[in-house]
């Protein structure tokens, strides 16, 4: 990570305590931490400091922090990831409807929200993309649209191997079931959850070992994503 | 009639028969003497038909019987008094034969038609009177609560309707004994659900019509009437269940925000606590953030606690005689900073009250928390007061006050109001649930008063009993 300027990131939760937390947290993985405790705060500091990311509670005194991320998409691109303490699907989706990349729940381990952060962090910085992604003896020559497993050739089909790639393009990134099917199938598809499903229990058949995936994480409810 | 029912024609109780028969005489008296003065208009052979209202008459409220012997009185009377030879039962003329002779056929025939017609009407009054005894009995069965308790008002109608001395239905198959008959109520699909008990001595008729018209509709009508509790008691445990289920669904939900809160300030305090660059500001800060996390998570799971409790039905109080002063002087010191803005006064002469102190203090304690969150950082005024047999504790806020649409709300667990202005939403929502809990479990009541914009007055109410010692004074 270029150190010139330590990347800022918006932290907004009305618990001071977990404001203060997260600001030692985040300074010690080299960002520098923007405290807001209220919507309204969170939105004005964003305006005018101009935050490379955002941590968003979704429980907020005055409103709502899905409706955060909506006026923040409005004008901004950077990556958000809502801390729900409220474990339902609802409401995790409504926030990545509304415009943010990922979602992580009460309480967390520090060290997940730092790794989630830096995987959002890399879309937005368009960081070169590798023709050959290697992970844990899996490798992906996007080129050549080959695929090999501990050395040897898996065959994927031309929509497992899209959806493979679309997913290992976004390590570490949770991918929505409807991000998923718009983007390897097509506009119309958003809905078919159960097409997506059936792709990716093929995929794992092909290349996660048999004791459990490795590779495609699931998010119940959500999405999947590639593990980091 | 003396008994005040009215005599019907074609129907009903047929009359008695010794006013048939004297009014038979009568009529056929009558009729006779009405042919004299019109024999001079017509002749007396065609004159018969004058006998037929009284035979029509007869017959339709006595009988057939009593209407062909008043054919044939009429018929003696026409050839005594008006055939010739006059004053004599014997005939001269062959014509007057033939007249009699269709008199008395025409005489036959309206008593019988007569008679058809009020036996015809009569089994239609008594279908009429079983349709009305079945709705009678149904309205008795199935308006009531429980079927068990009203099986004695549904006998007696029956006795009633029936002119029974007697007559009962108890629940399930009963054996007959010598002095009472046991007569199975059988629902549609043909099991017994009661039995209906009646004298044995009953004429063989009404056992007949009992058998024939009231068993039948009476065991269909019980049947309904216990399949209707069935259902009722079913209806009552699905709403009871599905109450427990919405507090459990709230549980969760509490659980999950308001435990996972401070837990999360406590795990990322305690990681932050751990890295190498911390100030020592900084760790004075995460250390407090983690004790005072830590307090708001054992306030926390005391309120849960003592919630379970109470919805568990384990608070039984454990009465002395208590202090109301006394308590709100712990439970205000319980607040700990906010104490200083809680105004307690107290009329002289309270007595004291029979109830479980530390249950009053918890009720108490939540009440005045409630106030101070929501009275906007103004005082909240407490007074103690006594009104006849009641003691009453008012707590006064200036804070927004409650809607009225909240306010059937606001006691119920996990309910929490729309928090004053600006100020950060801290309750757990569950302290009012656990004031009234504890209040109604030490024979109190709980009710609030509340203007929005000025502010809410939560009433407590406690029996005094007669025996109470007062306090002097303090």
């Amino acid at each position: 990570m270029n150190t010139t300027a330590r990347p800022k990131v918006l932290v907004c939760d009305d618990e001071v305590q977990i404001l203060r937390a997260l600001r030692v947290i985040l300074r010690d993985a080299g960002f520098e931490s923007l405290p807001a405790s209220t919507a309204e705060e969170a939105l004005d500091v964003a305006a005018v400091q101009h935050p490379d990311a955002g941590i968003i509670d979704l429980v907020l005194p005055d409103g709502d922090g899905v409706e955060v991320c909506r006026r923040l998409r409005e004008w901004s691109d950077m990556p958000l990831i809502v801390l729900s303490a409220v474990g339902d699907e609802d409401a995790k989706v409504r926030a990545l409807a509304a415009g943010a990349d990922d979602y992580i729940t009460k309480p967390f381990g520090p060290r997940e929200l730092v790794a989630r952060l830096n995987a959002n962090l890399r879309r937005v910085r368009h960081e070169p993309e590798a023709t050959v992604i290697s992970s844990d003896g899996l490798e992906l020559d996007l080129a050549r649209r080959i695929v090999k497993l501990n050395g040897n050739e898996v065959h994927l089909t031309p929509t497992e191997f899209d959806l493979l790639r679309r997913l290992a393009t976004n390590r570490g990134r949770l991918l929505t079931h409807r991000d998923l099917l718009e983007s390897v199938w097509g506009q119309g598809y958003a809905e078919d959850t159960q097409v997506l499903r059936a792709h990716i229990a093929n995929l794992r058949r092909k290349i996660e070992p048999p004791d459990g995936p490795r590779f495609i994480r699931t998010d119940p409810g959500v999405g999947y994503r590639f593990a980091d | 009639m003396s008994n005040g029912s009215k005599l019907r024609a074609f129907g009903g109780e047929r009359p008695p028969m010794w006013l048939g028969i004297a009014l038979a005489a009568l009529a056929v008296a009558v009729a006779t003497a009405v042919i004299y003065p019109l024999k001079s208009v017509a002749p007396a052979v065609s004159l018969s038909v004058v006998y037929l209202p009284a035979v029509l008459l007869v017959s339709a409220y006595w009988g057939l019987g009593l209407g062909l012997a008043t054919s044939l009185a009429s018929a003696a009377a026409f050839n005594f008094f008006h055939i010739p030879p006059v004053g004599r039962f014997t005939i001269s003329d062959a014509r007057n034969w033939v007249a009699l002779a269709a008199f008395v056929a025409v005489a036959v025939v309206v008593s019988t038609v007569a008679d058809l017609a009020r036996s015809r009407t009569a089994e239609a009054e008594r279908r009429r009177e079983e349709a009305d005894l079945a709705a009678g009995l149904a309205r008795e069965l199935l308006a009531g609560a429980q079927t068990g308790e009203v099986l004695g008002s549904t006998a007696r109608r029956l006795a009633e309707a029936m002119t029974l001395p007697s007559a009962a239905i108890e629940l399930g198959a009963v054996p007959p004994e010598p002095r009472r008959l046991a007569m199975g109520l059988r629902g549609p699909d043909g099991a017994q659900v009661a039995t209906l008990l009646v004298p044995s001595h009953l004429p063989a008729e009404t056992i007949e019509r009992l058998q024939d018209h009231v068993v039948g509709p009476l065991g269909a009508l019980v049947a309904i009437a216990l399949h209707r509790d069935a259902v009722q008691a079913e209806a009552v445990e699905t709403a009871a269940l599905r109450r427990s289920d919405d507090v459990k669904t709230a549980l969760l939900r509490a659980v999950s925000h308001d435990l996972r809160t401070p837990l999360t300030a406590i795990l990322a305090a305690g990681h932050a606590l751990g890295t190498d660059s911390l100030s020592a500001d900084e760790r004075t800060e995460l250390s407090s953030g983690v004790v005072d996390a830590a307090g708001r998570l054992a306030t926390l799971v005391d309120k849960l606690l003592d919630l379970s409790k109470l919805q568990a039905g384990s608070a039984v109080p454990r009465p002395d005689w208590v202090s109301l002063e006394e308590v709100l002087l712990v439970a205000r010191e319980s607040l700990g900073a906010g104490a200083s803005d809680v105004k307690l006064t107290v009329d002289p002469g309270i007595p004291d009250v029979r109830a479980d102190a530390a249950q009053l203090e918890r009720a108490f304690a939540n009440l005045l928390e409630n106030a101070r969150r929501y009275s906007a950082g103004q005082q909240v005024a407490v007074q103690i007061r006594r009104s006849d047999a009641r003691v009453l504790v008012r707590v006064v806020d200036r804070g927004p006050g409650i809607d009225p649409s909240e306010r059937e709300r606001i006691f119920e667990p996990f309910y929490r109001g729309h928090e004053a202005a600006g100020e950060p939403w801290t309750g757990s929502g569950l302290g009012l649930a656990i004031a009234k809990g504890f209040i109604e479990a030490n024979g109190g009541t709980i009710s609030v008063e509340s203007l929005p914009g000025q502010g809410t007055s939560f009433v407590v109410s406690l029996p005094v009993h007669e025996t109470a010692p007062v306090q002097a004074g303090v």
